[in-house]
């Protein structure tokens, strides 16, 4: 038998060494990495917190600042007193939290007092840093200068008297165009004054400069720990990250490993069991920095808090967690007082547990969802977002997970193609289930309904929508709503302009014409493909003949002059307002015409849902669970609602929501002038570049002129699988680069694109 | 090896003073032709290795070149368009093997400033190790159970093996989800080791192996009194050591390039091997990647040194004992 | 490592075995009895060894194979409805699955037999005595130790339409070949799987040469046979079983080619390099499980024809060179 191998000779011996060597270096480098390894305990066993929403104690306008310890927090708030309408003032309050009473504090703020940030110290004590202005006035009170100075100050929180304060203007060098974000004592009492741009002031507790500390970047929060260290977050190559501040050595310290922070909005609070606390927008985790690991409390959503609105967050000593939570609103920011409990989970009644899955999760499905599981008795929605990576395998994961039993109740059709999805039946047909609760088609704008029909089957929906579609002006192009693709390319040879679009370059220009048009260029029905035809190789070569890179910086008219010389013809805009339909005819100069994208059919205007499209999966084992959530965003409150808080973007598409919003676009705003008239006044203002224009009520024309628009399209955009453009996108660059003849290059997009349609047919 | 004896002895019987005058008067008049011949065989040999070692020197260099010195190599070579698929325009491409300016800055970015190379590096590890080791202890017990008592059954169950092996990936990595998803490992490294382990590539290759070992040399060992275990233990695996290890390498080869497994059964992209990684390389990172490559080279390349002397030894004894 | 854990389940074995082979002598009904018994419980230890592989390989392999037959006879995954033949027929009259199925057989028949001859070529010249054969040797091997992407990276230099290739067919006034995008394409992938898979198979093949017994060729030369004849009587039978193991592997390697295409051009390539994986991997992420599971199914079926070929011709050559 022969001998175990064993190398021999001087190469043997070398071989030997090299190896040797690089196994140690290897290891040396790994033993290190090994460590920091991001360790995420679960620490859920069986418990659940139940929140419970309370009202605030003072009614206030604005939540200026808040800050907390333990159970006591101080608030700045605009507040309204009784019987004074239209009069805000600006109050100190301190908050017994476990209580929910609040005292105010007599801290004799005026109105030219701003409190910028506050903090409780160590001692007791509240410091703030407070902005004062300066009105120089004029002999007819006019304010003609303003003279801002700020303070440090440190008050009583009994009556609000100062014991000490401090001119900042002798801690930081450029105070005109500082603000202090956000203000943290460490265990020495030194304070730290975070400005966000300049990085970090830091005085001892008589409000002696001791250093500033520079920040590479902007510095998106600070927070003081249980070990009386300052943190601040910045934002790192991946995201942000978690650093020290490190007083000693006055500089930031390297970013803290383990600490998994992720991209969204993240913000750390102090905690009273812990090193830290942090919210992301999903989560909350209770941070131990010495160990350097994480543990997650509980998901926002479970509690129904979107933890994008997450205020502060803080401990009580009764076991209990509270938090604020502000939502935007057009009449004023909403905010709730949560408390939250920590309870065994087989003591908490349990509803139907619902899945939405999406590849991306939205912010109006997230307050929608949000509203419902608040609201609703029997069901309660969990989300499961995949993410949407481009190398598709999210995508992948998703797609199994629909054909199996993980197959989640709810689809949010964000990044999907819509049709493709209807026509492999995983989705349910939503009209037997409007008949059934007693939703009347009719209510619903018809078209969008048929953008999401398939075979008469209605598999989707969307509770708000815009239009995408491309302007002219009417004068050049007429009242026709919608072209072909060959119409289009007369149209802009005829005029001959400077671009098709300000911005406009050969790529963008070729993608207007085509994105939106591949039907012209595939016959399904034969499965012959045309990209090789006279059609797409003239539309190529028209595309050329514009610039092929964008020199943004250039310094030329603006957008709005351009148009109406005609030196531009077309600009590729969406309908989501009748302001901004009133702001586009104001640009152009003269009445417009939404013409939409070139296309056979001539209907290139195209509906796209604001949040994402919903369907209900036809694998659910709880379809009417699921329908209830449809059913709530369709609801004539939920609709209503979308016009009364003006929420997310676009058109509610219950008609009468849309109505309402109409009536309220029409409805014109008054002042009232020194003689005492009524004088309409602009409802906003909205620009575009350059172009800038005051918004006045709407007038019967223009909503009506908007109505039919709506009413006019029924395709829904971003119906072309990426896979398509992307072939047609990567084989027409050679061309317009000049490296290929345009036939050749159709060639190549006709070849590739031909499997595709083999493939699918 | 009983066949060697035998001819040994047949040519003992040529004389040796034959033997030895008409080899050596051959042997001289080929001489001459073969230095030529030695002459052109080297430099063909050599032509093929330059082309063979071309893309690894590549890797290696270009990993020292600065930021600034690949993108003005491969300027417009990867473009990345707005939906993050690969563009490749080029207006010229300037292939270089060595460096105008050594530089080190790629790996100071990826084994100082980003920590995430190495975790990454570091996955791949921990997902590639136990599927070699592993797969080679269950192939070896396979192949014995395969090469003992030798049935038809057993030979329709070793097809069925060799047709699984054959088997694209694609076809069962749907299913494989769907059994992943029903044992519950589906997101841990357990999707990507279990069926890494029970790969039937290295049953087929060992059992082809072992069913060359002379039934005779285990008869002799049973006759002797050994048990299934001993002869398992004291004369298969010893006799199979240089194959383990010429497979060993296949295998951790094949793992250590994985792509699509982990992008479909790991959702995590915190636990995806750098293979995946060094897959979706864009624009931005193509200095990077040569860096990354070369960093990701190294264990093959260890590998390579330590085994490639087991590898052709392993093989070379599957012949020994036919001869 | 793990050894010793599966050691300690062995040991258990062996003492089971030891208690047996203990009464085995006191058996007084003879020795031919002693013996069968023997051989049956044999049989049953060897089945013992093949069972963790077999399970593993039933649950990862032929139960999602199994899936992979129950989703080709049903219309799609969502609503499980059995329609039978349907998809074989739909599949097969798919104009894109027939293109795959041509691209990927010329590939293989091209392809495989090439990486056979030209590897076999490199062989016998690193056989004879050239200088620094060994390092020659590691570098027909360092293609293994390419990362994928470092592979797709260079081959994209080369080949792109404004590459190195076209830049070097410049110099002597020739047109430029858009390589990838072009009937060429397939071409650039046989020389990509070329390059990557010719030092494995040389390594097998030196293998199988240096234990052709030294004495046959001896005698050969001894009885004056031209190098021609020596070449195709004595080399060629005696590597012959090699022959086709090489053309398996080679042949499972050509199937993995798939993943440099995919890189190199995504799920839509030119016609000329759309393989069966496009189809299934394109099927697949459409849900069109049916139509995937369909495609699977034919080309194992067509593979099971050609390994048992394969196989068939290796039993008879094997036996001709043994007996």
């Amino acid at each position: 038998m022969k001998k175990i191998y064993m190398p021999s000779g001087r190469k043997g011996i070398f071989k030997i060494i090299i190896i040797t060597a690089v196994t140690l270096c290897l290891m040396a480098a790994f033993t290190g990495c090994s460590k920091g390894g991001a360790e995420q305990a679960e620490n859920k066993d069986g418990y659940v917190y139940v929140p419970e929403y309370k009202e605030f104690a003072v009614k206030m306008r604005y939540l200026n600042e808040i800050t907390a310890s333990g159970d006591k927090a101080y608030a700045v708030a605009m507040v309204q007193d009784e019987g004074e309408e239209d009069t805000y003032r600006t109050a100190f309050y301190e908050y017994d939290l476990l209580e929910n009473t609040a005292r105010e504090i007599a801290a004799n703020l005026n109105d030219d007092v701003n409190v910028n940030s506050l903090l409780v110290s160590a001692d007791g004590n509240l410091v703030t840093a407070v902005n004062q202005y300066e009105y120089e006035e004029d002999e007819n009170g006019e304010a003609t200068d303003v003279n801002m100075t700020m303070e440090l100050r440190r008050i009583s929180p009994e009556d609000g008297t100062v014991i000490n304060s401090q001119d900042l203007a002798n801690v930081i060098t450029n105070i005109e165009n500082s603000y202090i974000q956000n203000m943290c004592e460490d265990g020495q009492g030194n304070i730290y004054l975070c400005d966000g741009e300049q990085g970090i002031h830091v005085v001892d507790k008589d409000f002696k400069k001791l250093c500033d500390i520079n920040a590479d970047g902007w510095i998106n929060s600070m927070a003081a720990s249980k070990e009386g260290d300052v943190y601040i977050t910045t934002y790192g190559e991946n995201g942000m990250v978690l650093k020290k501040v490190d007083l000693a050595a006055k500089k930031l310290g390297d970013p803290v490993e383990g600490i998994e922070s992720g991209s969204g909005n993240v913000n750390f609070f102090s905690s009273t069991s812990k090193s830290l606390m942090q919210s992301t927008a999903n989560k909350l985790f209770l941070i131990d920095l010495e160990t350097k690991t994480s543990e997650e409390l509980f998901d926002w959503l479970d509690v129904d808090i979107d933890g994008n609105n997450v205020d502060i967050v803080g401990e009580l000593s009764d076991g209990r967690m509270w938090t604020i939570s502000r939502e935007y609103s057009e009449t004023g920011d909403k905010y709730e007082l949560v408390y939250l409990t920590r309870k065994k989970a087989s003591e908490v009644p349990q509803k139907e547990e619902l899945i939405y899955g999406a590849l991306w999760f939205d912010s109006l499905t997230r307050r929608a969802i949000i509203n419902f599981n608040k609201s609703n008795e029997k069901y309660h929605i969990s989300v499961k977002e995949y993410g949407n990576d481009y190398d598709g395998s999210q995508l992948a994961q998703f797609n199994a997970d629909l054909t199996t039993q993980n197959c989640p109740d709810l689809i949010g059709l964000t990044g999907l193609d819509f049709a493709q999805y209807a026509s492999k039946g995983i989705m349910e047909d939503m009209y037997p289930y409007m008949e059934k609760s007693g939703l009347n088609k009719e209510d619903y704008l018809e078209n969008v309904l048929r953008a999401y029909e398939q075979d008469g089957k209605l598999y989707g929906i969307t509770s708000q929508f815009y239009i995408v579609s491309t302007l002219a002006k009417e004068s050049l192009v007429g009242e026709q709503t919608g072209w072909t693709l060959s119409e289009m390319l007369d149209f802009v040879e005829k005029n001959n302009p400077e671009n098709v679009f300000m911005y406009g370059n050969r790529e963008s220009i070729f993608r207007f014409c085509i994105y939106n048009n591949i039907d012209e260029f595939i016959d399904w029905e034969s499965g012959k493909c045309s990209f090789d035809g006279e059609e797409f190789i003239r539309t190529l070569e028209f595309a050329s003949k514009f610039p092929e890179e964008v020199d943004y910086n250039r310094d030329e008219e603006g957008i709005s002059s351009r148009l109406r010389s005609n030196k531009v013809l077309l600009m590729e805009n969406t309908v989501s307002s009748i302001q901004e339909y009133q702001m586009m005819n104001g640009m152009f100069g003269e009445k417009v015409t939404y013409i939409g994208y070139p296309n056979n059919e001539r209907n290139g205007n195209l509906i796209q849902p604001s949040g994402g499209s919903i369907a209900i999966s036809s694998k659910s084992k709880n379809k009417d669970g699921a329908w209830e959530f449809v059913r709530s965003i369709l609801s004539e409150e939920y609709q209503d609602n979308l016009v009364e808080d003006n929420y997310g973007w676009g058109f509610p598409i219950r008609k009468d929501a849309l109505e309402k919003q109409f009536e309220k676009d029409m409805t014109p705003e008054y002042y009232e002038d020194e003689e005492g008239n009524q004088v309409e006044m602009s409802k906003t203002t909205w620009g575009y570049d350059d172009f800038e224009m005051e918004i006045m009520a709407a007038s019967k024309e223009e909503v009506d002129a908007v109505r039919e628009l709506l009413k006019s399209a029924d395709r829904l955009s971003g119906n072309v699988d990426s896979q398509l453009t992307n072939i047609i996108t990567e084989e027409a660059e050679p061309f317009f680069k000049g490296q290929k003849s345009a036939k050749d290059a159709a060639g190549v997009i006709q070849n590739r694109i031909q499997i595709y349609v083999n493939e699918n047919r | 090896m009983k066949l060697g004896a035998g001819r040994r002895k047949s040519l003992n019987e040529i004389s040796l003073e034959r033997w030895d005058t008409v080899v050596k008067r051959k042997k001289r008049w080929r001489l001459r032709k073969k230095a030529v011949g030695v002459t052109l065989k080297t430099v063909i040999a050599a032509c093929f290795a330059i082309l063979f070692l071309m893309p690894i020197l590549l890797t290696i260099t270009n990993s020292f070149m600065g930021a600034s010195e690949i993108s003005s190599n491969y300027g417009q070579v990867f473009a990345t368009n707005d939906s993050g698929g690969k563009v490749y325009i080029s207006e010229t491409v300037n292939l270089k093997f060595i460096p105008d300016m050594v530089s080190f800055s790629q790996y100071i970015t990826v084994l100082l400033k980003s920590p995430e190379y190495l975790f990454k590096f570091w996955n791949s590890v921990i997902l590639v190790v136990p599927i070699v080791v592993f797969q080679l202890l269950v192939a070896a017990g396979a192949a014995f159970g395969f090469t003992r008592y030798r049935g038809r059954v057993k030979e329709i169950i070793f097809f069925i093996y060799i047709i699984l092996m054959l088997m694209p990936y694609q076809v069962t990595l749907v299913p494989n989800y769907l059994v992943s998803d029903w044992l519950h490992i589906l997101d841990t490294n357990w999707a990507i080791w279990l069926p890494g382990i029970f790969s039937p590539f290295a049953v087929y290759l060992l059992t082809k192996y072992m069913r060359r070992i002379p039934i005779s040399v285990m008869e002799a060992a049973q006759i002797d009194g050994a048990g299934e275990w001993q002869i398992f233990r004291h004369i298969c695996m010893p006799l199979c050591k240089g194959a383990m290890c010429s497979i060993a390498i296949l295998i951790f080869i094949d793992y250590w390039n994985m792509v699509e497994q982990p992008l479909i059964l790991l959702s995590d992209e915190q636990k995806h091997p750098l293979s995946v990684f060094l897959s979706k390389i864009n624009a931005g990172e193509i200095g990077l990647a040569f860096a990354v490559a070369t960093i990701y080279m190294v264990p093959p390349i260890l590998v390579f040194l330590y085994g490639e002397d087991y590898l052709v030894e392993g093989i070379t004894y599957q012949g020994g004992i036919k001869g | 490592m793990h050894f010793p854990k599966s050691r300690k389940k062995e040991d258990g074995l062996r003492i089971m075995e030891k208690n047996k082979k203990a009464t085995a002598p006191l058996d007084k009904r003879g020795k031919r009895i002693n013996s069968n018994r023997r051989r049956h419980r044999g049989r049953l230890i060897s089945i013992g060894y093949l069972l963790p592989s077999a399970v593993g390989l039933l649950l990862f392999f032929v139960l999602p194979f199994l899936i992979v037959v129950y989703y080709s006879v049903i219309d799609n995954p969502i609503s499980n409805q059995f329609v039978f033949l349907d998809n074989f027929v739909m599949v097969f009259q798919n104009a894109a699955f027939r293109q795959a199925a041509q691209n990927t057989f010329t590939f293989s028949i091209s392809a495989v037999p090439l990486a056979v001859v030209l590897s076999l070529f490199l062989a016998m010249m690193l056989e004879s005595r050239i200088p620094f054969k060994s390092q020659f040797r590691t570098f027909f091997l360092s293609p293994m130790m390419v990362p994928i992407a470092s592979v797709v990276l260079i081959w994209q230099v080369l080949f792109h339409f404004n590459g190195m290739i076209n830049e070097l067919r410049a110099v002597f006034d020739l047109d430029k070949i858009d390589w990838l995008n072009s009937a060429y394409a397939q071409v650039v992938i046989v020389i990509l799987f070329l390059w990557k898979n010719l030092g494995y198979n040389m390594i097998l093949f030196m293998a199988a040469l240096s234990s052709i017994p030294k004495d046959i060729l001896e005698v050969a030369i001894l009885e004056s046979a031209t190098p021609f004849q020596i070449f195709f009587h004595i080399k060629l039978r005696y590597i012959s079983s090699t022959i086709l193991f090489v053309t398996i592997m080679s042949l499972i390697n050509s199937f993995k080619v798939f993943r440099e295409i995919y890189l190199l051009k995504g799920d839509y390539p030119y016609d000329t390099m759309y393989m069966l994986q496009h189809f299934m991997n394109n099927t697949f992420s459409r849900l069109d499980y049916q139509k995937m599971s369909a495609a699977a199914i034919m080309m194992a079926i067509v593979m099971v024809i050609i390994i048992g070929i394969l196989f068939l011709t290796e039993n008879y050559f094997g036996k001709d060179v043994e007996g």
